[in-house]
């Protein structure tokens, strides 16, 4: 069948009410961004395609609802998912302090997944609450990229989605590759067994 | 190709009115389908008014020879659910399927490769491309309906339909718009902005070697010019002519004669082989400048024998610096001097059936296209040694007026789009070995130019064209050509801006094309819920989106309803289209004691998104839903109950203790006071007996009971000492009643049979279980113990 991509992944974005999820998706999808505030009230997804070293990526991108009372529904949408967006809220202490409980939902509910912390609203200094450095070493600590956003400004946003996919990216060719040499080594035992099966005959 | 059956055109055209155009037709189609197996079925697109539409057509003989012959199978507007698709056929090389997706239907024809499938399916998605720009009114499709045979009446003209299409592919990545055509043929629009003219030379050379062994340096021909050339498209025929090189198609020479190639191309530049065909004992090499061959894309080829023993043999390369590609025809057309016909018929065949599989175009539909060969065409009506005198006399310009290509080209039978230049050089057929002199031997063959090289397409100049008499060891001369070619050459860095605004463009649309609804409401509340009072709240999904929406409410994991058994969606699934709304009823009706009600219900959208719904309100607390034991520890009605003096009821700590509940003695009370107008009273006593939290005769007992029915004394046992107190008690409470009520069975019409059959169909004391024998099983209980 036609297909105009080499890559099909799906990506989750997730983190408390009103960090700005939507906003990110929609900056990265359409380039826009509207000041006013819908709170997603389930789960939406946004299509768009990618270059990544000359391949085309097609990512589908979901946006899930942050609000705690749909957290054991969304949490079913994990599933099948290749890489997720955690998003806090620079100035929102609390959305940070929050990312420990979604990056504990995302080992529940996925097996092997990547992940990026993203803190959004890194546009007006004076209402930074949560310190890039405090971030950073959390981070660090996690073992996971950091990126700090601005989808109003769009500071970071593309460069956030391209790192995301890139690593699942790496991820897929990396397990292709392990495969192959997998089969490899099953087509190296064959070859062994070839002789002893001649053996057996004569 | 068009115009082979533009006869048949003519005839389609006639079913329609003259403005609804026939744009292209496609003969020989069978239907997949285990009804059908012929193939006199013919596919028409038709065109009103920027609209189209396809037809289907069930010819009465595999070529119609008039109107009469068609009649309408199905109709199938080509509009935003329209999509085609090719499968090819396992075990056949020739065939391929054509799928056809509408909104209701899908329809899979079994096709012949070819041009004129090729042509047929670009102008469907062109079609198709051009109705996503102007959205498509098919009124005039209306009066073929009525035509359609009666089998496909009813299978699609989108409006009257209520089924919605499958979206769910979009999910996968793939959808109803085809991506990857509408892909190519906006870069195809898009190319002058992305490529520049460059001049390439190009050397094109052939030779029959007569089936002789590589033994001398090629230099002679291959560097014949001073400057080195940037292409060299080289073909061979003749290389092997042993039986082993036709059966097995595999000959050592092919190796051979490539070594000399490379080792024979201009010494001023290197050159890398982009591709190499062979085919029996023909072979054609493309080598370019290597400075160049990074460049070079989407390379393929194809052989297509035509003819016995292999004789003739033909193939092509594509080779793309440049999109669209250009192709290098090398042929040998079928021998001997009245066989013009023949070569004729090979010419057609081999444009037939070319294809190339990594990138399926027909050969006329390559922007420039060299086609070299021996072609084999004689000079007529001179003898052998009229031609050697002429060609002594170097009187060229009559010989070549007896040239049999020439005369076929005139007349439009052969290489009738391509040019040839002048050709100055004396014929290359047929030679003694090893000498310049024209074969001597008792046939005495009249010399010929069989090898020849012609061009097709825009900017190709040809700068000389020559053969090399001192290549002496086959009976052919070598022939080639230098050319100067305009070659669109991709800027990378264009081309890639362009491809990714039209991907990102594409990702807009199909965004855009996702199903898109709101809903008025995404918490529905209720006033306080009351035992069996329903009340209804509506909620609106309006579709805002641009295809329709697929709806339905989906269970949440772990869940085995998509809602709770106290509400009732109606209706819990649909289709909206367009621009329009759907209510939705939610009914929530209150059977059981539940402090409140609240559920997230997910409304999901067919290849879309998923909504959540909050269904929210507290209820009301009823005597119908209590324990039989609370309710014995209340002297009030419930209503006047402090949460705290409940509480103790529930939890057997109130002071007060009756022997039955008091709504059930207030009630056999009112019964038994005023006999014959209690209708009501009656109809509360049974439900209350149904809904009470806990049954009368407890769930656990319920398989003891019905294992004990026909035994009066295990029966009796059951009740007297494995029935809890207070159950007791309204079981026997409830038998004396009705016992009472069987002395006046005269009056009232009961007897001890159907009284307590009554009373136990509305669940006294066994609920829940499957109607038939358990529920005659409690009454048998009843009647033996209340006789």
């Amino acid at each position: 069948m036609a297909r105009d991509y080499d890559h099909l992944f799906k990506l989750l974005i997730i983190g408390d009410s009103g960090v700005g999820k939507s906003s990110l998706l929609l900056r990265f999808s359409d380039n826009t961004f509207t000041g006013s505030y819908i709170t997603t009230i389930g789960v939406d997804f946004k299509i768009k395609t990618v270059h990544i070293n000359g391949q085309k990526v097609k990512l589908q991108i979901w946006d899930t609802a942050g609000q705690e009372r749909f957290r054991t529904i969304t949490s079913t949408y994990y599933r099948g998912t290749h890489g997720v967006i955690v998003v806090y809220d620079v100035t929102n202490g609390e959305s940070f302090a929050n990312v420990k409980r979604w990056l504990h939902e995302i080992e529940q509910n996925c097996d092997l997944v990547n992940k990026v912390l993203v803190g959004n609203k890194n546009d007006t200094p004076e209402r930074k609450v949560v310190l890039t450095e405090d971030a950073q070493r959390f981070a660090d600590t996690m073992n996971i990229q950091l990126f700090e956003t601005s989808a109003k400004d769009n500071i970071n946003v593309e460069e956030m989605f391209m790192a995301i996919t890139r690593l699942v990216l790496d991820s897929k060719l990396e397990m292709m590759k392990r495969q192959n040499v997998t089969q490899n080594d099953t087509v190296n035992l064959k070859q062994k067994n070839k002789p002893g099966k001649k053996n057996k005959c004569c | 190709m068009l115009a082979v059956h533009q006869d048949v055109i003519n005839i389609v055209q006639a079913k329609f009115l003259s403005a609804e155009i026939v744009k292209s037709i496609h003969l020989n189609v069978s239907a997949l389908d285990e009804t059908y197996n012929d193939d006199n079925r013919i596919l028409a697109l038709v065109e009103y008014n920027k609209t189209f539409a396809l037809f289907v057509l069930i010819s009465a003989r595999k070529k119609p020879i008039s109107i009469s012959d068609l009649c309408i199978e199905t109709v199938i507007p080509i509009d935003e659910y329209f999509s085609c698709d090719t499968e090819p056929i396992e075990e056949s090389q020739s065939h391929i399927i054509f799928i056809i997706t509408s909104k209701k239907i899908k329809l899979q024809f079994k096709i012949e490769i070819g041009i004129e499938s090729s042509n047929f399916a670009s102008e469907v998605i062109r079609s198709k491309e051009v109705s996503l720009y102007n959205p498509p009114v098919f009124v005039w499709l209306d009066k073929y309906i009525g035509t359609m045979s009666q089998l496909n009446r009813n299978s699609d003209l989108g409006e009257q339909s209520d089924t919605p299409i499958i979206r769910q592919r979009i999910t996968q990545g793939t959808t109803a718009i085809n991506r990857e055509s509408m892909l190519k043929y906006q870069l195809k629009l898009k190319e002058p902005e992305f490529t520049e003219k460059q001049e390439f030379t190009i050397f094109v050379g052939t030779w029959n070697v007569n089936g002789q062994p590589p033994s001398v340096s090629l230099r002679p021909w291959l560097c014949y010019d001073e400057s080195p050339p940037d292409l060299y498209a080289i073909g061979f025929q003749e290389i092997d002519l042993s039986k082993e090189a036709f059966l097995f198609n595999d000959t050592p020479r092919e190796a051979e004669w490539q070594k000399y190639v490379m080792e024979g191309m201009h010494p001023k530049a290197k050159y890398r082989l982009v591709a190499l065909a062979r085919l029996v004992g023909m072979q054609l090499a493309v080598m370019i400048n290597s400075q160049h061959y990074p460049y070079v894309k989407n390379v393929s080829y194809d052989t297509v024998g035509t003819g016995l023993l292999g004789k003739m043999a033909v193939w092509q390369f594509g080779w793309s610096y440049i999109t669209p590609p250009s192709a290098s025809v090398n042929c040998h057309l079928a021998a001997h001097v009245e066989e013009f016909e023949r070569r004729n018929q090979d010419y057609k065949d081999i444009n037939a059936r070319m294809n190339f599989k990594r990138n399926p175009i027909a050969i006329k539909d390559h922007e420039q296209v060299y086609w070299l060969g021996d072609l084999n065409y004689r000079i007529t009506d001179l003898t052998t040694s009229q031609v050697k005198t002429l060609v002594a006399r170097k009187e060229l310009n009559k010989l070549l007026k007896a040239d049999q290509l020439n005369q076929q080209k005139e007349r439009g039978n052969v290489l009738l789009d391509y040019t040839e230049g002048d050709i100055k050089f004396q014929p290359t057929y047929k030679y003694d070995l090893n000498t310049d002199i024209f074969d001597t031997s008792e046939k005495a063959r009249p010399p010929a130019w069989t090898d020849r090289i012609l061009w097709r397409g825009k900017g190709i100049y040809q700068v000389e064209y020559r053969s090399h008499m001192d290549m002496r060891i086959s009976d052919h001369k070598p022939v080639s050509s230098l050319f100067k070619s305009e070659i669109s050459v991709v800027d990378p860095l264009k081309f890639r801006k362009i491809h990714e605004d039209l991907l990102k463009k594409m990702d807009k649309y199909e965004n855009e094309y996702l199903p898109q609804v709101t809903v008025d409401q995404t918490e529905v509340k209720y006033d306080l819920v009351k035992f069996r009072e329903p009340q209804t709240r509506e909620i609106i999904i309006a579709n805002t989106g641009m295809v329709p929406a697929e709806f339905e409410f989906i269970k949440k994991l772990d869940e085995t309803s998509y809602c709770k058994d106290w509400l009732r969606i109606i209706p819990y699934c649909g289709s909206i289209n367009p621009g329009e709304t759907c209510e939705v009823k939610f009914e929530v009706t209150l059977e059981t004691s539940l402090q409140n009600i609240y559920d997230i219900l997910v409304l999901h959208l067919k290849g879309g998104k998923d909504m959540f719904i909050t269904v929210s309100g507290d209820c009301q607390r009823s005597c119908f839903t209590s324990s039989i034991a609370a309710l014995c520890r209340i002297n009030v009605p419930i209503m006047q109950l402090s949460e705290e003096e409940w509480r103790l009821a529930e939890n057997n700590e109130s002071g007060v203790l009756y022997s039955v509940p008091r709504e059930i003695w207030l009630m056999v009370d009112h019964l038994y006071r005023y006999a014959g107008t209690v209708q009501a009273v009656a109809e509360s006593l049974l439900l209350f007996l149904s809904y009470t939290k806990d049954p009368v005769i407890p769930f656990e007992l319920h398989d003891t009971c019905i294992a004990a029915a026909s035994n009066f004394q295990n029966c009796r046992q059951i009740i007297l000492q494995r029935v809890p107190d207070l159950h007791r008690n309204v079981f026997l409470y409830i038998c004396m009643f009705l016992q009472e009520l069987s002395k006046y069975s005269n009056d009232n019409g009961y007897d001890a049979r159907t009284l307590p059959l009554y009373s136990v169909t509305s669940c006294s004391g066994i609920r829940y279980v499957t109607r038939s024998r358990k529920t005659a099983g409690a009454s048998r209980i009843l009647s033996i113990i209340s006789s």
